[in-house]
């Protein structure tokens, strides 16, 4: 059935990626009528995840390029530019098509899997239990996102499996990083000595007073853990992996990183970091369920046609196919941007590569979720590798999903290789214990963070970047944030979604319209519960 | 704790005004509401019933809308145990939709998900789609079937208390998909499934 939408809103969100999905869910629980539409089939844009076949099909944007429109009194800008566009730098299989001897008695697939004979015919054939990610996320469990989902009651649409391990690369072989204090004490690559050495370094970063860090003001970090006389190895594990510095990294921003890391010990895993169930696309959504949940209009596979703007460059509203519809503000991810308007370049990229890999790049009795901080070396960036495996609901048991990223240099393929021949099989079809990859994806995203992207020359309309090199969403709901507050700068941001408890609804008199619901989740005794229940803290 | 010992997590798809938030709130609020506005803030409802002198706690998703314009989440149907799929016996187009809704649920619910499809508004004298059309559909897809009136709350019950059973009986016999013990809900509140000790740790 064909629905027309509702031709007035406050707000017009373009795009479904994290920034304009949280800007949407902002504006939707202080009662705004919000809009929001994607021209894609999906959510989340370039945050989101896919299915094999299905991310085997993205297009690197594929949008005409009408121009632009002189109304009476109004103008029209065309949708989209090309500047912020992925792009593809390979993708190929390393299996064979089809291995048509097994293929004939189909029924059988539980001895083929356990031959592990993999062929794309039967990846494809479970594409649907992959869920990869464009952009994969980690959550520090006490950083901004996870303390953002509790204090707003969105933490009910996700479900999040902790991190079970850090690894970093040191002397020609993968170590288990030891973070926690019963890592440290239980670690047996580490003396003693260094054991003292190090809880004595991390307990002074993160209670350390000034005086603890003078004179270190314009000295990196690695000159303070020198100092401080560590080991060799303590300094890797430190400077590369806890605080995932680089050898300039000054002294401040150093302990700055590792009190991040610390903080967030302790309170859901033996590592601080969660990761998303079924990918990091399922986050983009949880904000649009809140949305909707609120009274927000959701529309996938819209077209949209232009934005229209007065003489003064106001915004007035977008045509949708053949409708016009009038808001009073406009919040669009930054590819949406006209084409027009767009006067600078991306001049920074981020280089992924994702791979399917029949086993762990460091096998264990059970399933691991990894993260491997890989340190930088002869002047190539550190990059960072993240391993998915069945458990996360990324992908099939036997398989893992692995994620390889860093600053862009050269392209990504060249960017990622010093780390990518250390991990996996060299050649096609060599036997050894490392895991072999039965399909790659390389792809540059552009990461727009660091640009200024004030949209100066369009009057109501605010421009969401896309993601960025940050382990966690910090930057996204910072910018969110700022969005909000510039377009209702005197509204609570996200306060906390009442549960469905404390919800009355009111009878047969008032059109299913639930009154009580801000009174509700003002009420301290609630927040109290919350707040018991995360104190459950383990003390590791 | 709480008293109740299972929680499983029911959600409703179908075509926009078949009647999903009415057989929602006849059978947790004993209540048909009148008129077609949105339900703001609501996002799911909760109603402990009793099977075998057991208490089952239902929580029971509704589309927030999003089904207008065919933008429902894919998370929306992640961890459900039950799928009930919705459509309006004297509407045909509703019923035209169930292959394109059974798409999307094949996609993105879990393959062990109990699936039922529910022939809502049989009050209607309007009827466009006979009984049999249904039950036949149904039974090719192997899902439960049933009609409905929200209005006169009829087989509503029936309905909910079928699918706390049938789940009752699969935990029962361990067979439950989800909800595996070691994934983490972040808040505790909407923790999950089976006995206590395997859910929602906040360590």
């Amino acid at each position: 059935m064909e629905y027309d939408l509702p031709s007035d809103f406050d707000i017009i969100v373009v795009g479904t990626g994290m920034v304009e999905s949280i800007v949407s869910a902002a504006a939707s629980r202080i009662g705004k009528r919000v809009l929001h539409i994607d021209s894609n089939s999906y959510y989340g844009g370039l945050w989101a995840s896919f299915n094999l076949d299905s991310i085997s099909k993205i297009p690197e944007g594929n949008r005409s390029q009408p121009v632009v429109e002189n109304k009476e009194n109004e103008i029209v800008y065309p949708v989209g530019n090309d500047v912020f566009d992925l792009r593809i730098h390979s993708q190929k299989w390393h299996i064979p098509e089809s291995n048509p001897e097994k293929d004939v008695d189909e029924s059988d697939s539980a001895v083929a899997q356990e031959e592990h004979e993999w062929t794309q015919e039967k990846l494809l054939k479970i594409s649907r239990k992959f869920n990869i990610d464009l952009a994969p996320k980690l959550h520090f469990a006490k950083g901004d996102f996870v303390e953002l989902l509790i204090s707003s009651n969105i933490a009910r649409y996700s479900e999040f499996r902790s991190v079970s391990r850090i690894l970093t690369w040191l002397n020609g072989s993968l170590e288990i990083v030891p973070c926690s204090r019963s890592d440290v004490f239980s670690s047996n690559r580490v003396s003693v000595i260094e054991k003292r050495m190090l809880m004595k370094l991390l307990t002074s970063c993160v209670d350390g007073d000034e005086n603890e860090f003078k004179g270190y003001e314009g000295k990196t970090f690695q000159s303070y853990l020198k100092d401080r006389k560590l080991t060799e190895n303590l300094i890797h594990y430190v400077l590369y992996a806890i605080a995932m510095c680089t050898d300039d990294t000054l002294c401040l921003e150093g302990v700055e990183k590792t009190k991040r890391f610390l903080g967030s010990l302790g309170r859901f895993g033996k590592t601080p970091f969660l990761y998303s169930m079924y990918g990091s696309g399922e986050i983009t959504q949880a904000f649009c369920r809140l949305s909707a949940v609120f009274g927000g209009i959701y529309a996938l596979n819209q077209s949209l046609n232009g934005f229209i703007y007065d003489n003064d460059n106001t915004f007035k509203g977008i045509i949708c196919g053949k409708q016009r519809i009038n808001a009073t503000h406009l919040v669009m991810s930054l590819e949406k941007l006209p084409k027009e308007i767009v006067d600078f370049s991306t001049t920074e990229y981020i280089s992924r590569a994702i791979f399917i890999t029949d086993k762990s790049i460091l096998e264990d009795e059970r399933e691991h979720l990894t993260l491997l901080l890989f340190p930088p070396v002869d002047r190539k960036a550190a990059c960072v590798v993240l391993e998915l495996g069945s458990l996360t609901g990324t992908c099939p048991k036997g398989l893992h999903i692995v994620h390889v990223f860093t600053k862009q240099t050269v392209n990504p393929e060249d960017d990622l290789k010093h780390c990518v021949e250390k991990l996996f099989c060299k050649r096609e079809g060599e036997s050894n214990s490392s895991p072999s990859i039965l399909w790659s994806f390389y792809f540059s995203a552009p990461n727009t963070f660091s640009q200024k992207l004030e949209c100066e020359k369009l009057l109501n309309t605010y421009v969401c970047p896309g993601p960025d090199l940050d382990l966690d969403y910090d930057p996204a709901i910072e910018r969110a944030k700022e969005i909000f507050e510039r377009i209702y700068s005197n509204a609570e941001f996200l306060p906390r979604a009442p549960d469905p408890e404390e919800i009355i609804i009111e009878g047969e008199d008032n059109n299913n319209i639930i009154n009580e619901t801000e009174e509700r989740a003002e009420v301290p005794a609630d927040q109290g519960d919350v707040s018991s229940e995360l104190a459950h803290e383990d003390d590791t | 704790m709480e008293d109740f010992k299972f929680l499983f997590k029911v959600v409703l798809v179908g075509n926009a005004g078949v009647g999903k938030t009415c057989l929602v709130r006849r059978f947790t609020q004993g209540l048909f509401p009148p008129g077609q506005g949105a339900t703001i803030g609501v996002d799911f409802m909760i109603k402990t019933v009793e099977v075998d002198n057991e208490k089952v706690k239902l929580q029971i998703w509704d589309t927030a809308g999003q089904e207008r314009f065919r933008s429902i989440t894919q998370s929306y149907y992640r961890s459900a145990h039950a799928l009930i799929l919705v459509y309006d016996i004297s509407c045909q187009p509703t019923f035209d939709c169930l292959p394109d809704w059974l798409r999307e649920i094949e996609e993105y619910a879990s393959s062990k998900v109990l699936r039922i499809l529910v022939g809502n508004k049989i009050d209607r004298e309007d009827r466009e789609i006979p009984t049999f059309v249904g039950e036949d559909f149904a039974a090719r897809h192997n899902m439960y079937f049933l009609e409905t009136s929200a209005k006169e709350a009829e087989n509503v019950e029936k309905l909910f208390m079928k699918i706390a059973e049938d789940l009752m009986q699969q935990a029962r016999n361990k067979d439950l998909s989800r909800y595996e013990c070691s994934t983490t809900n972040i808040t505790a509140r909407t923790s999950s499934v089976n006995d206590s000790s395997c859910c929602s740790k906040l360590t």
